[in-house]
Protein backbone atom coordinates (compact mmCIF):
# COMPACT_ATOMS: atom_id res chain seq x y z
CA UNK A 1 0.00 0.00 0.00
CA UNK A 2 2.97 2.03 0.82
CA UNK A 3 4.23 1.44 -2.30
CA UNK A 4 1.49 2.58 -4.50
CA UNK A 5 1.33 5.98 -2.29
CA UNK A 6 4.96 6.66 -3.14
CA UNK A 7 3.78 6.10 -6.80
CA UNK A 8 1.07 7.81 -6.79
CA UNK A 9 3.42 11.02 -5.34
CA UNK A 10 6.03 10.58 -7.96
CA UNK A 11 3.47 10.86 -10.60
CA UNK A 12 1.58 13.74 -9.49
CA UNK A 13 4.35 15.99 -7.54
CA UNK A 14 6.94 16.14 -10.21
CA UNK A 15 4.55 16.84 -12.89
CA UNK A 16 3.16 19.90 -10.63
CA UNK A 17 6.60 21.18 -9.98
CA UNK A 18 7.93 21.42 -13.80
CA UNK A 19 4.54 23.45 -14.76
CA UNK A 20 3.04 25.08 -12.07
CA UNK A 21 -0.68 25.19 -12.16
CA UNK A 22 -0.39 28.93 -11.50
CA UNK A 23 2.19 31.73 -11.67
CA UNK A 24 1.96 35.04 -10.59
CA UNK A 25 3.61 38.60 -11.36
CA UNK A 26 3.63 40.86 -7.85
CA UNK A 27 5.67 43.73 -9.34
CA UNK A 28 4.55 43.85 -13.16
CA UNK A 29 5.42 46.98 -14.64
CA UNK A 30 2.69 49.18 -17.01
CA UNK A 31 3.77 52.23 -18.60
CA UNK A 32 2.38 54.59 -20.37
CA UNK A 33 2.52 57.76 -22.96
CA UNK A 34 1.17 60.39 -24.33
CA UNK A 35 2.69 62.31 -26.63
CA UNK A 36 1.86 65.75 -28.34
CA UNK A 37 3.54 68.67 -29.76
CA UNK A 38 2.87 70.72 -26.34
CA UNK A 39 3.51 67.79 -24.08
CA UNK A 40 4.46 64.60 -23.35
CA UNK A 41 3.49 62.89 -20.49
CA UNK A 42 5.05 59.45 -19.44
CA UNK A 43 3.73 57.36 -15.80
CA UNK A 44 4.76 54.09 -14.29
CA UNK A 45 3.31 51.86 -12.05
CA UNK A 46 5.65 49.19 -10.76
CA UNK A 47 3.21 47.20 -8.71
CA UNK A 48 1.09 46.04 -11.58
CA UNK A 49 -0.36 42.17 -10.49
CA UNK A 50 -1.22 40.07 -12.74
CA UNK A 51 -1.70 36.15 -12.16
CA UNK A 52 -1.88 33.05 -15.62
CA UNK A 53 -3.32 29.76 -15.28
CA UNK A 54 -1.71 27.33 -17.34
CA UNK A 55 -4.70 24.93 -17.03
CA UNK A 56 -6.75 27.00 -19.16
CA UNK A 57 -4.34 29.50 -20.52
CA UNK A 58 -6.08 32.41 -18.70
CA UNK A 59 -5.01 35.53 -17.53
CA UNK A 60 -5.71 38.76 -15.02
CA UNK A 61 -4.01 41.46 -14.40
CA UNK A 62 -4.84 44.26 -11.69
CA UNK A 63 -3.24 47.66 -10.80
CA UNK A 64 -4.41 50.16 -8.69
CA UNK A 65 -4.68 53.50 -10.18
CA UNK A 66 -2.97 56.25 -7.96
CA UNK A 67 0.19 54.05 -7.64
CA UNK A 68 1.31 55.03 -11.18
CA UNK A 69 4.07 57.48 -11.27
CA UNK A 70 4.36 60.74 -13.14
CA UNK A 71 7.23 62.67 -14.50
CA UNK A 72 4.96 65.67 -12.32
CA UNK A 73 4.15 64.93 -9.08
CA UNK A 74 0.87 67.36 -9.71
CA UNK A 75 0.22 65.34 -12.81
CA UNK A 76 -0.48 62.53 -10.58
CA UNK A 77 -3.30 64.54 -8.47
CA UNK A 78 -4.87 65.79 -11.59
CA UNK A 79 -4.55 62.01 -12.88
CA UNK A 80 -5.97 60.67 -10.13
CA UNK A 81 -8.46 63.42 -9.44
CA UNK A 82 -10.10 64.76 -12.00
CA UNK A 83 -9.35 62.32 -14.93
CA UNK A 84 -9.53 58.80 -13.92
CA UNK A 85 -11.45 59.59 -10.54
CA UNK A 86 -9.45 56.85 -8.80
CA UNK A 87 -11.86 57.54 -5.53
CA UNK A 88 -14.56 56.24 -7.49
CA UNK A 89 -12.71 53.98 -9.76
CA UNK A 90 -9.70 52.49 -7.69
CA UNK A 91 -8.65 49.59 -9.76
CA UNK A 92 -7.87 49.05 -13.60
CA UNK A 93 -8.56 45.44 -14.69
CA UNK A 94 -7.85 42.97 -17.41
CA UNK A 95 -8.81 39.52 -17.94
CA UNK A 96 -8.03 37.80 -20.67
CA UNK A 97 -7.39 34.55 -22.29
CA UNK A 98 -3.89 33.59 -23.97
CA UNK A 99 -4.40 31.69 -27.14
CA UNK A 100 -2.59 28.56 -28.47
CA UNK A 101 -0.40 29.34 -25.19
CA UNK A 102 1.72 26.15 -24.34
CA UNK A 103 3.52 26.67 -21.06
CA UNK A 104 5.93 23.41 -21.66
CA UNK A 105 7.70 25.15 -24.83
CA UNK A 106 10.75 26.98 -23.13
CA UNK A 107 11.27 29.46 -25.62
CA UNK A 108 10.01 32.79 -26.70
CA UNK A 109 6.44 32.50 -28.63
CA UNK A 110 4.17 35.53 -29.61
CA UNK A 111 0.74 34.85 -29.11
CA UNK A 112 -2.49 36.83 -29.08
CA UNK A 113 -4.13 37.75 -25.63
CA UNK A 114 -7.92 38.38 -25.87
CA UNK A 115 -9.84 40.24 -23.42
CA UNK A 116 -11.46 42.63 -21.38
CA UNK A 117 -9.13 46.06 -19.98
CA UNK A 118 -11.79 47.67 -17.49
CA UNK A 119 -10.34 51.06 -16.87
CA UNK A 120 -12.48 54.28 -15.56
CA UNK A 121 -15.42 51.26 -14.81
CA UNK A 122 -15.50 51.25 -18.70
CA UNK A 123 -14.92 47.68 -20.45
CA UNK A 124 -13.39 47.76 -24.05
CA UNK A 125 -12.40 44.13 -25.81
CA UNK A 126 -8.29 44.23 -26.36
CA UNK A 127 -6.80 41.94 -28.52
CA UNK A 128 -2.95 42.59 -27.47
CA UNK A 129 0.03 40.80 -29.81
CA UNK A 130 2.50 39.53 -26.70
CA UNK A 131 5.66 38.21 -26.40
CA UNK A 132 6.58 35.25 -23.73
CA UNK A 133 9.87 35.04 -22.88
CA UNK A 134 11.70 31.91 -20.54
CA UNK A 135 14.00 32.70 -19.04
CA UNK A 136 15.49 31.63 -16.04
CA UNK A 137 12.92 28.80 -15.15
CA UNK A 138 10.19 31.67 -15.11
CA UNK A 139 8.14 33.28 -17.57
CA UNK A 140 7.86 36.99 -18.77
CA UNK A 141 5.03 38.43 -20.72
CA UNK A 142 5.52 41.70 -22.54
CA UNK A 143 3.95 43.87 -25.38
CA UNK A 144 2.13 47.18 -25.64
CA UNK A 145 -1.53 48.35 -26.97
CA UNK A 146 -3.17 51.72 -27.45
CA UNK A 147 -5.90 52.79 -26.07
CA UNK A 148 -8.28 55.61 -27.26
CA UNK A 149 -9.07 57.75 -23.83
CA UNK A 150 -12.43 58.50 -25.49
CA UNK A 151 -13.49 54.68 -25.00
CA UNK A 152 -12.95 54.94 -21.13
CA UNK A 153 -15.00 58.04 -20.79
CA UNK A 154 -12.26 59.93 -19.56
CA UNK A 155 -13.40 63.88 -19.69
CA UNK A 156 -10.57 66.20 -21.12
CA UNK A 157 -11.52 69.87 -20.77
CA UNK A 158 -11.26 71.98 -24.39
CA UNK A 159 -8.64 73.89 -22.73
CA UNK A 160 -5.95 70.84 -22.16
CA UNK A 161 -7.35 68.93 -25.06
CA UNK A 162 -3.85 69.51 -26.47
CA UNK A 163 -1.89 68.46 -24.02
CA UNK A 164 -3.42 65.20 -23.76
CA UNK A 165 -2.69 62.81 -26.70
CA UNK A 166 -6.23 60.52 -27.83
CA UNK A 167 -4.68 57.97 -28.09
CA UNK A 168 -2.21 56.23 -25.25
CA UNK A 169 0.43 53.93 -25.75
CA UNK A 170 0.36 51.57 -22.66
CA UNK A 171 3.68 48.94 -22.16
CA UNK A 172 3.49 46.18 -20.06
CA UNK A 173 6.13 43.69 -18.50
CA UNK A 174 4.88 40.87 -16.28
CA UNK A 175 7.85 38.49 -14.38
CA UNK A 176 6.10 35.11 -12.99
CA UNK A 177 7.21 32.71 -10.53
CA UNK A 178 5.52 30.20 -9.36
CA UNK A 179 2.01 30.55 -7.22
CA UNK A 180 1.94 28.75 -4.24
CA UNK A 181 -1.85 28.10 -3.13
CA UNK B 1 -13.47 -1.41 1.00
CA UNK B 2 -9.57 -2.35 1.38
CA UNK B 3 -7.45 -0.06 2.61
CA UNK B 4 -5.83 0.38 -0.33
CA UNK B 5 -8.76 1.26 -2.37
CA UNK B 6 -9.94 3.68 0.45
CA UNK B 7 -6.24 6.05 -0.06
CA UNK B 8 -6.80 5.97 -3.81
CA UNK B 9 -9.88 7.56 -3.07
CA UNK B 10 -8.43 9.87 -0.96
CA UNK B 11 -5.51 10.57 -3.33
CA UNK B 12 -7.92 11.40 -6.20
CA UNK B 13 -10.43 13.21 -3.58
CA UNK B 14 -7.30 15.00 -2.72
CA UNK B 15 -6.12 15.64 -6.54
CA UNK B 16 -9.45 16.76 -7.55
CA UNK B 17 -9.80 19.16 -4.26
CA UNK B 18 -6.44 21.23 -6.35
CA UNK B 19 -8.34 20.95 -9.31
CA UNK B 20 -11.36 22.61 -8.04
CA UNK B 21 -9.22 25.28 -6.17
CA UNK B 22 -7.61 26.41 -9.41
CA UNK B 23 -10.82 27.28 -11.02
CA UNK B 24 -11.38 30.16 -8.46
CA UNK B 25 -11.53 33.42 -10.26
CA UNK B 26 -8.32 34.66 -11.27
CA UNK B 27 -9.01 38.62 -10.38
CA UNK B 28 -10.31 37.12 -6.77
CA UNK B 29 -6.79 35.64 -6.12
CA UNK B 30 -5.22 39.09 -7.31
CA UNK B 31 -7.16 40.80 -4.67
CA UNK B 32 -5.91 38.90 -2.01
CA UNK B 33 -2.58 39.31 -2.89
CA UNK B 34 -2.55 42.53 -3.00
CA UNK B 35 -0.45 44.26 -0.18
CA UNK B 36 -2.87 46.28 2.53
CA UNK B 37 -1.79 49.52 1.98
CA UNK B 38 -3.17 53.00 3.90
CA UNK B 39 -4.88 54.95 1.44
CA UNK B 40 -4.32 58.87 1.95
CA UNK B 41 -7.06 60.95 0.96
CA UNK B 42 -5.83 63.05 -2.62
CA UNK B 43 -6.12 66.45 -2.92
CA UNK B 44 -8.60 67.34 -0.10
CA UNK B 45 -7.97 70.99 -1.69
CA UNK B 46 -6.01 71.53 -5.04
CA UNK B 47 -4.48 75.01 -4.36
CA UNK B 48 -2.68 76.04 -1.22
CA UNK B 49 -5.33 78.29 -0.64
CA UNK B 50 -8.47 78.02 -0.21
CA UNK B 51 -9.39 81.57 -1.08
CA UNK B 52 -6.88 84.34 1.10
CA UNK B 53 -5.81 81.91 4.12
CA UNK B 54 -4.34 78.75 3.69
CA UNK B 55 -5.83 75.51 3.11
CA UNK B 56 -3.71 71.91 4.57
CA UNK B 57 -2.56 71.52 1.21
CA UNK B 58 1.47 71.64 0.48
CA UNK B 59 3.12 71.23 -2.86
CA UNK B 60 5.21 67.90 -3.68
CA UNK B 61 8.78 67.78 -3.03
CA UNK B 62 10.82 70.30 -6.00
CA UNK B 63 7.92 72.38 -6.49
CA UNK B 64 8.55 75.56 -6.99
CA UNK B 65 4.73 77.75 -6.88
CA UNK B 66 4.89 81.69 -8.70
CA UNK B 67 2.12 82.78 -6.71
CA UNK B 68 0.35 86.43 -7.77
CA UNK B 69 -2.68 87.27 -5.72
CA UNK B 70 -4.20 90.34 -6.15
CA UNK B 71 -7.43 92.70 -4.80
CA UNK B 72 -9.30 95.50 -6.48
CA UNK B 73 -11.40 97.87 -5.18
CA UNK B 74 -12.89 101.11 -5.63
CA UNK B 75 -12.37 104.12 -3.74
CA UNK B 76 -16.17 105.38 -1.89
CA UNK B 77 -15.91 108.46 -3.76
CA UNK B 78 -18.80 108.86 -5.89
CA UNK B 79 -17.46 109.56 -9.24
CA UNK B 80 -14.15 108.01 -10.42
CA UNK B 81 -12.07 107.81 -13.43
CA UNK B 82 -9.95 105.18 -12.61
CA UNK B 83 -9.57 102.46 -15.25
CA UNK B 84 -11.62 99.39 -14.01
CA UNK B 85 -10.72 99.70 -10.70
CA UNK B 86 -9.21 102.47 -8.06
CA UNK B 87 -7.37 100.17 -6.33
CA UNK B 88 -5.01 97.36 -6.80
CA UNK B 89 -2.83 95.69 -3.96
CA UNK B 90 -0.77 93.19 -5.16
CA UNK B 91 1.18 90.36 -3.22
CA UNK B 92 4.29 88.42 -5.23
CA UNK B 93 5.60 85.53 -3.84
CA UNK B 94 7.42 82.00 -4.27
CA UNK B 95 7.04 79.66 -2.55
CA UNK B 96 9.05 76.47 -2.42
CA UNK B 97 8.28 73.03 -1.50
CA UNK B 98 11.34 71.42 0.06
CA UNK B 99 10.09 67.97 1.05
CA UNK B 100 6.64 66.47 0.36
CA UNK B 101 5.57 67.86 4.29
CA UNK B 102 7.31 71.02 4.06
CA UNK B 103 6.83 74.22 2.30
CA UNK B 104 8.44 77.74 2.49
CA UNK B 105 7.29 80.78 0.97
CA UNK B 106 8.22 84.53 1.05
CA UNK B 107 6.23 87.56 -0.39
CA UNK B 108 5.90 91.27 -0.67
CA UNK B 109 2.28 92.89 -0.65
CA UNK B 110 1.99 96.14 -2.92
CA UNK B 111 -0.99 98.03 -0.81
CA UNK B 112 0.91 98.39 2.37
CA UNK B 113 4.43 97.29 2.20
CA UNK B 114 4.16 94.22 4.10
CA UNK B 115 6.59 91.62 3.45
CA UNK B 116 5.93 88.08 4.93
CA UNK B 117 7.66 84.51 5.07
CA UNK B 118 6.08 81.39 6.28
CA UNK B 119 6.86 77.56 7.23
CA UNK B 120 4.29 75.32 7.01
CA UNK B 121 4.58 71.56 7.77
CA UNK B 122 2.16 68.70 6.84
CA UNK B 123 1.48 66.78 10.39
CA UNK B 124 -0.94 64.38 9.45
CA UNK B 125 -2.12 63.32 6.48
CA UNK B 126 -6.35 62.29 6.10
CA UNK B 127 -6.68 58.82 5.33
CA UNK B 128 -9.37 56.12 4.33
CA UNK B 129 -9.07 53.56 6.14
CA UNK B 130 -9.40 52.74 9.67
CA UNK B 131 -6.13 53.07 10.75
CA UNK B 132 -4.60 56.33 10.62
CA UNK B 133 -6.19 59.96 11.74
CA UNK B 134 -9.67 60.91 10.10
CA UNK B 135 -8.08 64.27 9.59
CA UNK B 136 -5.05 66.41 7.82
CA UNK B 137 -3.27 68.95 9.74
CA UNK B 138 -1.03 71.10 8.60
CA UNK B 139 1.03 73.81 10.85
CA UNK B 140 1.60 77.31 9.89
CA UNK B 141 4.02 79.61 11.11
CA UNK B 142 4.56 82.94 9.03
CA UNK B 143 6.52 86.75 10.42
CA UNK B 144 5.61 89.69 8.41
CA UNK B 145 7.59 93.15 8.30
CA UNK B 146 5.50 96.06 7.47
CA UNK B 147 8.06 98.44 5.94
CA UNK B 148 5.59 101.46 5.14
CA UNK B 149 6.91 104.73 6.56
CA UNK B 150 5.71 105.96 9.62
CA UNK B 151 3.22 104.55 12.10
CA UNK B 152 2.77 106.41 14.73
CA UNK B 153 4.62 109.41 15.62
CA UNK B 154 3.53 109.10 18.98
CA UNK B 155 5.10 105.81 19.16
CA UNK B 156 8.76 104.63 19.17
CA UNK B 157 9.19 103.04 15.49
CA UNK B 158 11.41 99.90 16.75
CA UNK B 159 12.30 97.18 14.60
CA UNK B 160 10.37 94.36 16.81
CA UNK B 161 7.50 96.92 16.85
CA UNK B 162 7.20 96.21 13.20
CA UNK B 163 6.89 92.19 13.10
CA UNK B 164 4.05 90.58 13.19
CA UNK B 165 3.88 86.78 13.80
CA UNK B 166 0.57 84.66 12.91
CA UNK B 167 0.50 80.84 14.26
CA UNK B 168 -2.38 78.42 13.15
CA UNK B 169 -3.62 74.65 12.91
CA UNK B 170 -5.35 73.96 9.59
CA UNK B 171 -7.61 71.38 10.47
CA UNK B 172 -9.25 69.85 6.98
CA UNK B 173 -11.61 66.88 6.28
CA UNK B 174 -12.25 65.25 3.08
CA UNK B 175 -15.32 64.66 3.69
CA UNK B 176 -16.76 63.10 0.03
CA UNK B 177 -15.11 63.62 -3.36
CA UNK B 178 -17.17 66.59 -3.67
CA UNK B 179 -17.01 68.37 -0.26
CA UNK B 180 -13.96 69.49 2.11
CA UNK B 181 -14.03 71.40 5.25
CA UNK B 182 -11.27 72.76 7.11
CA UNK B 183 -11.07 74.59 10.42
CA UNK B 184 -8.40 76.98 11.44
CA UNK B 185 -7.76 77.89 15.14
CA UNK B 186 -5.45 81.32 14.78
CA UNK B 187 -3.46 83.34 16.87
CA UNK B 188 -2.06 86.39 15.53
CA UNK B 189 0.74 88.33 17.76
CA UNK B 190 0.74 91.92 16.14
CA UNK B 191 3.74 94.27 15.86
CA UNK B 192 2.65 97.01 14.64
CA UNK B 193 0.64 99.19 16.81
CA UNK B 194 -1.32 102.01 15.07
CA UNK B 195 -2.64 103.37 18.08
CA UNK B 196 -1.06 102.50 20.83
CA UNK B 197 -3.50 99.94 21.89
CA UNK B 198 -2.07 97.28 24.03
CA UNK B 199 -3.34 94.23 23.26
CA UNK B 200 -1.91 93.18 20.16
CA UNK B 201 -2.29 89.34 20.72
CA UNK B 202 -5.57 88.25 19.43
CA UNK B 203 -7.49 85.05 18.53
CA UNK B 204 -8.93 83.77 15.25
CA UNK B 205 -11.35 80.45 13.76
CA UNK B 206 -10.92 80.26 10.54
CA UNK B 207 -13.85 78.35 8.61
CA UNK B 208 -13.40 77.26 5.15
CA UNK B 209 -14.96 74.63 2.97
CA UNK B 210 -15.11 73.79 -1.20
CA UNK B 211 -17.46 71.93 -3.14
CA UNK B 212 -16.51 70.58 -6.43
CA UNK B 213 -18.19 72.11 -9.28
CA UNK B 214 -16.82 70.09 -11.75
CA UNK B 215 -13.61 67.96 -12.10
CA UNK B 216 -11.30 71.00 -12.74
CA UNK B 217 -13.80 73.85 -11.13
CA UNK B 218 -14.40 74.66 -7.10
CA UNK B 219 -16.68 76.56 -5.64
CA UNK B 220 -14.58 77.63 -2.60
CA UNK B 221 -15.94 80.33 0.97
CA UNK B 222 -13.93 81.31 4.12
CA UNK B 223 -14.38 83.27 6.92
CA UNK B 224 -12.31 84.37 9.99
CA UNK B 225 -14.27 84.83 13.06
CA UNK B 226 -12.13 87.31 15.35
CA UNK B 227 -12.69 86.52 19.06
CA UNK B 228 -10.90 89.09 20.44
CA UNK B 229 -10.22 92.42 17.80
CA UNK B 230 -9.27 95.46 18.81
CA UNK B 231 -11.52 98.09 20.24
CA UNK B 232 -9.95 100.76 17.71
CA UNK B 233 -9.73 100.61 15.37
CA UNK B 234 -12.98 98.66 14.51
CA UNK B 235 -12.51 95.37 12.38
CA UNK B 236 -14.89 92.68 10.88
CA UNK B 237 -14.18 89.37 10.17
CA UNK B 238 -12.52 88.45 6.34
CA UNK B 239 -15.09 86.69 3.87
CA UNK B 240 -15.04 85.33 1.02
CA UNK B 241 -16.65 83.52 -2.15
CA UNK B 242 -15.17 82.31 -5.13
CA UNK B 243 -14.46 79.47 -7.68
CA UNK B 244 -10.68 77.69 -7.91
CA UNK B 245 -9.82 76.44 -11.25
CA UNK B 246 -7.08 74.18 -12.10
CA UNK B 247 -5.75 74.32 -15.90
CA UNK B 248 -2.97 72.01 -16.02
CA UNK B 249 0.19 73.62 -13.95
CA UNK B 250 -1.90 76.68 -13.67
CA UNK B 251 -4.33 77.03 -11.12
CA UNK B 252 -6.46 80.58 -10.86
CA UNK B 253 -8.59 81.76 -8.11
CA UNK B 254 -11.53 84.04 -8.33
CA UNK B 255 -12.94 85.37 -5.21
CA UNK B 256 -15.05 88.23 -4.11
CA UNK B 257 -14.07 89.52 -0.22
CA UNK B 258 -13.96 92.29 1.81
CA UNK B 259 -9.99 91.33 3.26
CA UNK B 260 -7.75 93.35 1.47
CA UNK B 261 -4.62 92.05 3.39
CA UNK B 262 -3.33 88.96 1.76
CA UNK B 263 -0.64 88.13 4.41
CA UNK B 264 -2.57 86.08 7.63
CA UNK B 265 -1.99 89.11 10.02
CA UNK B 266 -3.49 91.48 7.60
CA UNK B 267 -6.52 90.17 6.71
CA UNK B 268 -7.24 88.10 10.59
CA UNK B 269 -6.98 91.67 12.65
CA UNK B 270 -6.57 94.37 9.56
CA UNK B 271 -10.15 93.97 7.59
CA UNK B 272 -11.61 97.55 8.21
CA UNK B 273 -14.54 96.99 6.48
CA UNK B 274 -17.63 94.51 6.84
CA UNK B 275 -18.89 92.19 3.66
CA UNK B 276 -21.21 93.94 1.39
CA UNK B 277 -21.32 94.63 -2.74
CA UNK B 278 -20.55 98.86 -2.02
CA UNK B 279 -17.27 100.42 -1.91
CA UNK B 280 -14.92 100.32 -0.88
CA UNK B 281 -15.72 96.88 0.63
CA UNK B 282 -15.90 94.89 -1.75
CA UNK B 283 -12.91 93.62 -3.11
CA UNK B 284 -12.31 91.59 -6.34
CA UNK B 285 -9.51 88.83 -5.93
CA UNK B 286 -7.46 87.42 -8.58
CA UNK B 287 -4.51 84.55 -7.71
CA UNK B 288 -2.63 82.95 -10.23
CA UNK B 289 -0.53 79.89 -9.25
CA UNK B 290 1.76 78.75 -11.84
CA UNK B 291 3.84 75.84 -10.89
CA UNK B 292 7.20 74.60 -11.68
CA UNK B 293 8.21 71.20 -10.95
CA UNK B 294 12.67 70.67 -10.16
CA UNK B 295 12.07 67.13 -9.72
CA UNK B 296 11.38 65.08 -11.74
CA UNK B 297 9.74 61.08 -10.92
CA UNK B 298 10.83 59.41 -13.72
CA UNK B 299 14.16 58.65 -14.98
CA UNK B 300 14.88 57.42 -18.46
Amino acid sequence: MNRFLILVCFMLCPSQQLVAQKVIARQGRIAFFSYTPVENIKAENNQVLSIIDFSNGRIAVSMLMNAFIFEKALMREHFNESYVESDLYPKATFEGEILDFDPLLKEQQTRIINGNFTMHGVSQALEIKTKIDYKDGNYEVSGSFEAMVNDYEIKIPPLLAGNIAKVITVDFRFEYEPYQE
Amino acid sequence: MSPIKNNIVLVILLFLAGISGSAQDLLQILEEERPEQLQYAEATFKTTRITFGHSVETRKKGILEIFVANRFWDSPAPRSQSFFADRLSTRFAMEYAATDRLSTGLGGTTWDGLFDGFLKYRLFRQSDGKEGPPVSVTLFQNASYYSKGEINPAIEDAFADRISFTTQALIASKVNRNLSLQLAPTFVHKGVSYYGEPNNDHFALGIGGRYKLGSHLSFVSEYYWLLNPAEAPQTFGPFSVGVNWEIGDVMLQFMLTNAVGMVEEAFVTGTRNNFNFRSPNLNFGFNVAYIIHFKRNLRN
